[in-house]
């Protein structure tokens, strides 16, 4: 394009006269130019040129606005409202006149303020209303709409409309508020088609598909004969002492008195013959020593680096679950974890594919069998939930859960224990105990979900005082409880172990209400009735002896085991087994003497006091590189089977030897003898 | 009846006697000083075993009869002086 025709006056321009060399200009294109005179031969020629366009303004938001104006591949153009001429305040929808240039810098184009352009080279809009008839400076052609600029751009005041001192970077006087030297324009959109590329459209394929008819056949069967049974059930007899049959007074007493000689003779020979002195008798093969029956682990849960946090034996003592989670995160954790089970009796045992597998929406702190259904499982989790899974199921294990209520638990669970139900039905119930201080019974409602039927709640103001507890942190009323044991012998009596290392003796009939400011859908009552001695670090397990109705045993972190009469505050024996902390305390079930414990050093220590009371009899070394040893349980029906799981998440099934299973004569006798032992 | 008791008491007072207990011909306890469930366990059981011992011994010899029974476990041992119509069933632990 070199020449250029106007209507009018008529000037000729070349393409240096452009003021941006990447504006193209069309015919008939309303244009803004300067005019100068060439030296040489004095021809005047246009100058300066920019392409003069109008459009209505878009949209006007504070500080910014957009033109409706298609340059480019936008169809908006923006500009700053400084650029506005005079300071005018566009509404949408105005028309306006405005020249623009491409920055060579930024993309789309800018609409910025200019009325003469800056030598600078950056392409500027200037926008103004378009004004109507005339006004405001300069001679202004009505066909071309051309403002005629300064002849020369050294700016004196002239043409009003073009700014005045158009020289690059100086300050516009009517403008004080426009920014320095430096200044952004816009020049505007140079268009240059691509010769290589083509539009991008969008290609699309149709494709189908359908599946292959489904292949259907018919075929019928009929019995050809058929027979009828009834059963029924019976009710069962009751088994009690039927009245006291008729009998022959005179002739009882003439039977006893013919074998009481006989009887009273044997008996006062049998105390005092030696006849069976170290007379024993062998009926099952002796094993002599502990041996690992199974080592199982899950590798999923292994390859996550979890722990086995609880382990369980089913009520059958054929089936053994182990939970997994992580002991050792100090904040809230939400990661998936595992309860898995393995049946030891089944052929076919693979050590490292449970026979079920039931995933957790959090870790699993504890885990707790059903005592009569072989297939139900309780769990306690790190969020303080309390869910029961039926083992039985694969595909859709949950049974009942308590959810995230008001009720439940603000700390991980530690423990779950299950009881019978209050009405002395079958149902049972399942208490929790958590770090909160709370001691919940749950009860399986309808639509599978547990709902509190009691509760009780630990405060530092309400423990009883009979030992001297050091004074608790100011503001802390909340006892965290951590193991809960109850007495075989009266079924109302339960011994927690709490934080602050004291075990504490409570009652399920309790019934002072509980100083807590915890809300509660039922009212919850302080449970502790003694305190015991403290450890020197929180109490980690409780367990009440099966034999005597007085004992348990306390083990916390400071490696230390305490058993405990309930009758004193003091405890009779304390015994060291380890320097890191102890883990888990469990009485034997057959042998009175006897009881297992699990050490932060991986052993698995088995005392029998009846052998020697300062050193384990049996230490079984369950991990290889010392990572400590969580949860131990003995199976109550397969006496001679121990399980216990550490923290590279393996459960390993010990054997004990015989001398651990079978119980000697006088071991009640011994216990009691123990027991008797109370400080005066 | 006053001997019954009395007699009854005299035996139970033996050192080391755990309980005592009468059982009828079919295996019915008529006196007992232990709880309910055990009685009838004991004297279930016992009465079996007093009437397969009876019959044993006869059959080995006609001539004989059984006069009395002990069985002795780890734990306790257990006496039955039995007779046509009754069976006196004390359980001792002796001393070891």
């Amino acid at each position: 394009m070199d020449e250029g025709d106007m209507k009018g006056e008529v000037y000729p321009f070349g393409i240096v006269g452009m003021a941006n060399k990447g504006d193209c200009l069309q015919k008939g294109e309303s244009i803004k130019f300067q005019l100068c005179v060439l030296g040489q031969n004095a021809q005047t020629m246009a100058y300066n040129i920019t392409p003069l366009r109008r459009a209505t303004v878009e949209c006007v938001k504070d500080q910014f606005g957009f033109i409706n104006y298609e340059v480019g591949d936008s169809k908006k153009l923006f500009f700053h409202v400084k650029e506005v001429q005079d300071g005018i305040e566009l509404q949408a929808g105005e028309e306006v006149e405005f020249s623009g240039h491409t920055s060579p810098w930024c993309g789309p184009t800018e609409a910025t303020q200019k009325h003469a352009q800056n030598s600078g080279g950056e392409g500027c809009v200037g926008v103004r209303r378009r004004r109507r008839g005339g006004g405001g400076g300069g001679a202004v052609s009505t066909a071309t709409r051309a403002q005629l600029g300064q002849l020369c751009r050294a700016g004196s005041a002239g043409a009003e409309a073009l700014a005045s001192g158009g020289a690059a970077g100086t300050e516009r006087p009517e403008r004080p508020e426009r920014p320095g030297p430096l200044q952004d324009e816009t020049l505007g959109v140079a268009s240059v088609p691509s010769q290589w590329r083509g539009v991008q459209g969008i290609r699309g394929e149709t494709k189908s598909c359908q599946t292959a008819s489904i292949a259907t056949a018919e075929a019928s069967a009929q019995t050809r004969k058929h027979a009828d049974a009834e059963v029924q059930t019976e009710a069962p007899e009751p088994v009690s002492l039927p009245s006291v049959p008729q009998y022959d007074g005179p002739r009882l007493a003439a039977f006893l008195r013919r074998v009481e000689a006989m009887v009273t003779r044997e008996l006062n020979k049998n105390w005092q013959s030696h006849a069976f002195d170290g007379f024993e008798v062998n009926w099952s093969e002796q094993q002599q020593t502990v041996t690992c029956l199974h080592t199982l682990g899950y590798p999923p849960a292994q390859g996550q680096g979890l722990h086995v946090t609880g382990v369980s034996w089913s009520t059958t003592g054929s089936v053994v679950a182990c939970a997994y989670g992580r002991l050792d995160d100090g904040d809230w954790s939400t990661l998936k974890s595992f309860v898995c089970a393995w049946n030891l009796d089944r052929r076919g045992l693979n050590p490292q594919q449970p026979s079920a597998v039931v995933e957790a929406p959090s870790a699993v702190m504890c885990l707790a069998f059903h005592p009569t259904q072989p297939s139900h499982v309780a769990g306690g989790l790190y969020n303080g939930e309390v869910l029961v899974w039926d083992m039985s199921h694969p595909e859709d294990p949950l049974l009942w859960r308590t959810g995230l209520t008001d009720d439940t638990h603000t700390d991980p669970v530690y423990q779950v224990v299950w009881l019978p139900g209050p009405q002395h039905g079958h149902r049972f119930q399942v208490l929790s105990v958590a770090a909160d201080g709370k001691v919940l019974l749950w009860l399986a409602v309808g639509a599978g979900r547990l709902q509190l039927s009691a509760g009780f709640a630990l405060a530092v103001q309400q423990l009883p005082r009979s030992t001297k507890l050091k004074k608790p942190p100011r503001g802390e009323t909340e006892v965290g409880a951590t193991a809960v044991a109850f007495s075989s012998f009266d079924p109302s009596l339960f011994v927690l172990g709490t934080e602050g290392g004291f075990p504490l003796k409570c009652s399920l009939a309790a019934e002072e209400p509980a100083l807590t400011r915890m809300p509660s859908s039922v009212p919850l009552r302080a449970p502790a009735q003694f305190t015991f001695s403290p450890h020197g670090g929180p109490v980690y397990s409780v367990s009440c002896s099966p034999f005597h109705r007085n004992l348990f045993l306390s083990a916390g972190t400071d490696g230390h085991v305490h058993l405990y009469s309930m009758l004193q505050a003091q405890p009779l024996t304390s015994l060291q087994l380890s320097h890191k902390y102890l883990f888990a305390v469990r009485w034997s079930p057959v042998r009175p003497l006897v009881f297992a414990a699990a050490s932060g050093e991986g052993d698995v220590q088995l005392f029998d006091l009846q052998k020697s009371s300062q050193k384990p009899t049996v230490s079984i070394k369950q991990t290889q590189d010392e990572s400590p040893v969580y949860c131990l349980e003995f199976n109550h029906q397969q006496t001679q089977l121990l399980a216990a799981g550490d923290a590279k998440g393996m459960v390993k099934v010990w054997q004990l030897s015989s001398e651990f299973t079978e119980q000697g004569p006088r071991e009640t006798e011994d216990l009691d003898q123990l027991a008797a032992e109370v400080a005066t | 009846m006053a001997e019954v008791e009395e007699t009854l008491k005299r035996i139970q007072s033996h050192k080391g006697v755990i309980g005592t207990m009468v059982v009828n011909a079919e295996g019915i306890p008529i006196r007992t000083t232990l709880d309910n469930s055990t009685t009838v366990q004991y004297a279930g059981l016992l009465h079996q075993l007093t009437v397969k011992a009876k019959s044993t011994v006869r059959d080995i010899d006609p001539q004989n009869d059984l006069t009395f029974l002990r069985i002795r476990s780890k734990k306790h041992e257990i006496m039955v002086a039995p007779d046509k119509e009754y069976l006196l069933i004390v359980i001792q632990n002796p001393c070891e």
